[in-house]
């Protein structure tokens, strides 16, 4: 079942990076879009590798193994040769860390 | 996370210490077989899906190995009243068998072998028996030729840890007719359990073995972990079927090889119907000129299963044939990634060698990869593969429907139908009818 | 770094009829790949601040990326790169003379019947081709029509926002290290839109156009077909095409638009000295058809999979490839269609023939996503193996979302059977015309779809492949 997970404090991921890491036994994506976080699953909806290789570039997420990019905050696909959209989590930042709802 | 649970005073870890253990009292050429194995697995990196073979299933979200703790070898009682439903069930439909082995976890509790089959040379034992008793044989054979640690991972951690199993051992020219049985029970949640089948059928002999595997449903992942080695000399009949047939929460593999000589027949068939993981490597190589594979396979996913099967047919001497066939239907969410090959080496004139894979879909969620591929270096050969994905042809069901049947019944007949080719093939006593009722039993739920 | 050679970017006019003049400039960057050499390019065709970023990103990308290890052999490639020159000015390629050229090649020409001035420009030493005055009048009628037939430079220059919108959209650098490199380094190439409804007779020809550009080893083509138009564009040629340098590596981004039809022929004959690794992809939305005709006989090792994104209601995608795998040839070409809407179909038909120690690979993928309900699929794929050294591979994925959807594929591998080749001896052929009548007949599903003149020359060249096979 899904549960608020604490994966970081808001210093471990300042303003225009990204962190892989685990939420229980969910691999995710924590994006800080100009203060901003949001939360992909760590694999890309064109094959089963890895997001957390490629960069954050503003509020676009780029897959370095085969160029797919996704918009950070819907997930959604916006080059091919990604199609579909990743898997986003809902998150939340409480007294200085971030929760995210995942299971 | 999974705390390391102890069961009955007995907590082990996957490491070092856990092969040094299993070594203790066992002859020096096995413990360092086992010690090598080990190295093998350390050095090698757990599988990603940038690796063509595991392309389609990630490990890294499947399994949790370091959750895992090594499962009980301790021997329970032998008393068929004391086992589980389910396996006395599957017990009482196996048809006359030429010798029995109960396994239940990691320990064999029940042998019951045919009197005769000593008089004719037969070895039929329990693999840590076999060590003891047999060890020349045990130990030219035993990961060597078929299923070395070299072969990747899997192979490696279960030569390092296999804590028992079953040797066959056919003398030239016996010929046995009714099939070896083995069943394994599986019961302790959250465990890894390792075990090795090999079989060795001399010239011109002949045997047949089922090999079944179940358990009741997981709640914390429980692994099952088999490699299976056979081996066949001029003119001998082998014929393996595995039936996997595991509850949910359970991770299933299989690593598997055959080696076919001269004129020799080794068929296999695969079924996979457990398990919420479940992946089968079966690599069939024909060394001997004349040598003949079937290789089948049958697959029925529902709810959120996950089956891999990973095929290879290595044609390495001259007018070999090898067909396989692999069918499968998916429901629920269920996935299943199919990929054989099949190389016809440089000299291996006159191959037939086939390759069939096809799928049905019956859910919206359900989903079927396949890669069937080919590798020819000869010119005089006869291959050709073929994968399909579909359906349940409606013009069937339709017509089925207008006799009179409902919907449900039409779809499982169908289905019952389409697997049922496979097992036409292999029509080996009682396995038929075992499988035609775990499918519809699967088609109930 | 030859500083002194630089001269000034190229005038637009040069460029009017499609065909550069004679002067004897020099310029090429230092061998290797660096980012001085993709600054250099990018200043030397005085492009915009966005398109330097671009190259640049991609090259980092390039260099993060490692050499695949499946496909041929990449293994001697790596030398390759450190010496060649990542972009020679077009006009300063033709520094070669006729008699530099290998004796089997003049004799191949020869052989086809190749009219003396096409051999040189074949050969990468002539200048012009015969076809300039049809070109022209070809070139008014587009024109007219308002469609854009420019080489890819001046479609940057003359079309900045249609450029930009769609330039790297459909195969983004990142999508492999090829298209990476190819991203940094672009050079020639064809940019051409097709306006909403129009329709045209005759192929646009990339041989009409460019002449020595089309050698580029780094071309880079962008092609718009807007709603309902319908157009075919053929490239490359059946002659065996001679070139010193040893890589080429192309990059194709096609996008269909609602309802439009097109087709892209690529017949390739490189000399058996390159590596020829070309990224294609199609972007294909509602109801358009897209067609990739995909010819590979010639280089050392080819790895080329032309894709159809099937991403609209509808939409079809067509691949015929045919391969050819002489003695140390590796062709490993394919197809892919992706289907991403209800009622996509496909269909990939694979011809492939190896002799002496050649080798064909077979390499695509079917895919349906769920929600593709009605997805139609069928991909066969046939090899014929001639000798006893050939070989031949065929590594289909086929992945399965939608439950509604019929896929299927097949592959049959043969040789050339003693009975057909007995029954036509017998009928008074020798045995080579034996030989290359069955061949012929194997590949004349495609062959039939081929312009008349590269048809007619295709067979020309079966019929000398095929000299020596026997025995």
């Amino acid at each position: 079942m899904a549960e608020w997970v604490r994966v970081a404090a808001v210093e471990d991921c300042p303003p225009g990076e990204f962190r892989a890491l685990a939420a229980g036994r969910q691999r995710i994506v924590l994006c800080n879009v100009e203060g901003d976080f949001h939360v992909l699953e760590d694999r890309c909806s064109h094959e089963d590798l890895p997001l957390s290789n490629g960069d954050l570039e503003g509020s676009e997420f780029l897959c370095i193994h085969h160029g797919a990019r996704f918009d950070v905050c819907s997930g959604r696909a916006l080059c091919l040769p990604a199609i579909r959209p990743v898997k986003t989590f809902p998150v939340e930042v409480r007294d200085g860390d971030v929760f995210v709802l995942a299971g | 996370m999974a705390e390391t649970t102890t069961i009955e005073g007995v907590t082990e870890a996957i490491n070092r210490a856990a092969v040094e253990a299993r070594s203790h009292g066992e002859p020096a050429w096995l413990a360092q077989r086992r010690a090598h194995a080990w190295s093998v697995y350390e050095s090698l990196p757990l599988p990603t899906t940038r690796r063509e073979e595991w392309r389609y299933t990630d490990l890294r979200r499947v399994l949790d190995l370091d959750a895992l703790h090594l499962g009980s070898t301790e021997a329970g009682p032998d008393d068929p009243s004391s086992y589980p439903e389910r396996l006395r069930a599957t017990m009482n439909e196996d048809h006359e068998a030429a010798g029995h082995l109960v396994f239940i976890d990691g320990a064999v509790v029940h042998t019951d072998i045919r009197d005769d089959l000593a008089s004719l040379g037969v070895i039929l034992m329990p693999l840590r028996q076999a060590v003891r008793e047999h060890p020349e044989l045990v130990e030219s054979h035993l990961a060597t030729e078929a299923v070395p640690p070299e072969e990747g991972k899997f192979a490696a951690l279960n030569a390092a840890l296999w804590s028992d199993g079953v040797f066959l051992y056919v003398p030239r020219g016996v010929r046995l007719d009714n099939p070896v049985r083995v069943t394994r029970w599986i019961s302790e949640a959250g465990a890894a359990f390792f075990s090795r089948t090999l079989i060795v059928a001399e010239s011109t002999s002949q045997v047949s073995y089922v090999d079944e595997i179940l358990s009741d449903d997981f709640d914390t992942q429980t692994l099952a972990s088999a490699a299976v080695e056979v081996i066949t000399r001029d003119g001998a009949q082998v014929q393996y079927v595995s039936l996997q047939r595991m509850g949910r929460g359970a991770f299933y593999q299989s690593k598997q090889r055959t080696l076919a000589g001269r004129d020799s027949t080794l068929d296999t068939l695969n079924v996979t119907l457990g398990a919420s993981v479940s992946r089968v490597d079966l690599n069939a190589r024909l060394m001997g000129p004349g040598a003949n594979s079937d290789m089948l396979g049958l697959y029925f996913g529902d709810d959120d299963q996950h089956f891999d099967h990973n095929t290879s047919q290595d044609h390495e001497a001259p007018s070999a044939r090898s067909d396989l066939l692999y069918k499968g239907a998916l429901d629920g969410h269920a996935r299943a990634a199919f990929r054989g090959i099949i190389r016809v080496h440089e000299g291996a004139q006159q191959t037939d060698a086939y390759q069939t894979n096809r799928n049905l879909l019956l859910s919206e969620h359900a989903r079927a990869d396949s890669l069937p591929n080919l590798e020819i270096e000869a010119d005089d050969v006869k291959c050709s593969h073929g994968s399909t994905v579909g359906q349940l042809d409606d013009d069937h069901l339709f017509y089925l429907m207008s006799r009179g049947l409902s919907r449900e019944k039409a779809e499982r007949l169908v289905v019952v139908g389409f697997l049922g080719e496979v097992m036409s093939r292999l029509p080996l006593g009682g396995v038929v009818e075992k499988v035609t009722r775990a499918i519809a039993e699967k088609l109930r739920a | 770094m030859p500083q002194n050679e630089v001269i000034q970017g190229l005038e637009l006019d040069e460029y009017k009829y499609g065909f550069v003049d004679e002067e004897k400039h020099v310029f090429r960057t230092q061998p290797g790949l660096s980012e001085e050499v993709v600054r250099q390019i990018s200043a030397q065709k005085e492009e915009p601040e966005w398109m330097l970023e671009f190259r640049l990103k991609a090259l980092q990308i390039y260099e993060s990326k490692p050499m695949p290890t499946w496909g041929g052999d990449l293994s001697k490639l790596e030398e390759t790169l450190d010496e060649i020159y990542f972009y020679v000015r077009p006009q300063d390629r033709m520094e070669r003379s006729w008699d530099d050229v290998p004796e089997n090649i003049k004799n191949t020409f020869e052989r086809l019947g190749i009219p003396e001035a096409e051999q040189k420009v074949l050969a990468g030493v002539g200048a012009q081709y015969e076809s300039e005055m049809v070109y022209h009048s070809l070139k008014e009628e587009w024109e007219s029509k308002g469609v854009i037939f420019d080489s890819i430079e001046d479609g940057l220059k003359n079309h900045p926002e249609l450029f930009r919108k769609y330039f790297g959209t459909v195969i983004p650098s990142a999508d492999n290290k090829f298209s990476a490199m190819n991203s940094a380094v672009w050079s020639g190439g064809s940019f051409v839109y097709i306006p909403k409804g129009v329709e045209l007779e005759t192929p646009l020809q990339a041989y009409f156009r460019v002449n020595q550009e089309r050698m580029g080893q780094f071309e880079r083509t962008l092609i718009i077909a807007d709603e309902g138009s319908r157009a075919h564009y053929i490239e490359g040629c059946t002659a065996p095409t001679y070139s010193t340098e040893s890589f080429h590596s192309g990059v194709i981004e096609i996008v269909v638009n609602r309802g439009a039809h097109f087709r892209y022929t690529t017949i390739q004959n490189w000399s058996n000295n390159m590596y020829n690794l070309v990224t294609q992809r199609a972007l294909v939305h509602e109801h358009a058809t897209m067609e990739w005709l995909d010819g590979n006989l010639g280089s050392k090792l080819t790895m080329k999979y032309p894709s159809c994104y099937l991403v609209g209601e509808g939409a079809h995608g067509n691949i015929l490839s045919i391969a050819y795998a002489g003695d140390g040839q590796h062709q490993d070409t394919g197809g892919k269609v992706i289907h991403a809407a209800p009622r996509t179909t496909s269909s990939i038909v694979s011809k492939s023939i190896s002799k002496g120690t050649g080798r064909s690979s077979y390499r695509g993928l079917c895919k349906v996503y769920d929600g593709a309900v009605g997805a139609k699929s069928n991909v066969e794929c046939d090899a014929l193996l001639i000798n006893e050294t050939s070989r031949t591979d065929t590594y289909p994925y086929i992945e399965i979302e939608e439950k509604r959807s019929n896929i299927g594929h097949e592959a049959t591998v043969s040789k050339v059977g003693d009975e057909q080749l007995f029954y036509l001896m017998s009928r008074g052929m020798s045995e080579e015309e034996a030989m290359a009548l069955i061949v012929r007949g194997f590949i004349e599903p495609i062959a039939k779809q081929l312009p008349l003149e590269y048809a007619v020359e295709l067979n020309r060249l079966i019929e000398l492949e095929m000299e020596g096979s026997v025995g």
